[in-house]
């Protein structure tokens, strides 16, 4: 699983720290973390929550392109 | 957010650390069993199972803590310092509650247990080494993280 960089630039564009979000969404610092570098699969509530915090949609922050298309 | 206070990551990480060190005291006592069957008694019962069961306790409470699964995001400064309080209080009672049954158990009758004190004491140091040594991993993983 590769880095998620939407999640991270979205994150940066609302400038907020992976801290804020954590805080935000109730999950710690390190899952957050996890999430961005790849490390963990989040359930489809988490990411939901990670986007209304973030306003962004499912597939801004999580859809990955398919680049056979 | 469950009753235990953790998020879904750490519930998955407590999961699996949970189930690997079952195995592992499941396997450690087989052996142990085993041993015991072709005639090498390595300690005397009571210290052995202790043994054993400090070690397996041991090695899941320090990858917990090493793996960020101890305590949840719920609980601030105050929840932290009391669930360490309490913690701290319940390890010095069942550590006193320990001593007790073993001093009025009389254990140590026998004359081939005398490495059994020795041997507690050395694993109880390696654990706190050990313990001491994640817990300035992890503060410095906290601040390498970001």
């Amino acid at each position: 699983m590769g880095k998620n960089l939407k999640l991270k630039s979205a994150r940066a564009a609302k400038d907020m720290s992976q801290k804020n979000i954590a805080d935000a969404v109730g999950v710690t610092r390190q899952t957050i973390n996890a999430i961005e570098s790849g490390d963990y699969n989040p359930s489809i509530k988490l990411c939901i929550a990670i986007c209304k915090v973030l306003g962004k949609t499912l597939n801004d922050i999580f859809w990955e392109e398919d680049n056979h298309e | 957010m469950n009753r235990s206070g953790l998020d879904e990551m750490q519930l998955l990480k407590r999961n699996q650390i949970g189930n690997q060190c079952f195995l592992l005291l499941l396997y450690m006592l087989m052996i142990d069993t085993g041993l015991y069957g072709f005639g090498l008694r390595w300690i005397n019962y009571p210290a052995n199972i202790m043994i054993i069961l400090t070690i397996c306790s041991g090695i899941y409470v320090i990858r917990l803590i090493a793996g960020n699964a101890y305590v949840g995001p719920a609980g601030g400064r105050e929840r932290t310092a009391l669930r360490t309080m309490l913690t701290t209080l319940i390890a010095v009672g069942i550590g006193f509650a320990v001593v007790f049954l073993l001093k009025t158990a009389n254990f140590t009758t026998n004359s081939r247990d005398n490495m059994a004190a020795p041997i507690l004491f050395i694993v109880a140091a390696v654990a706190i080494t050990v313990a001491a040594t994640v817990a300035i991993v992890s503060h410095i993983q906290n601040k390498t993280d970001l």
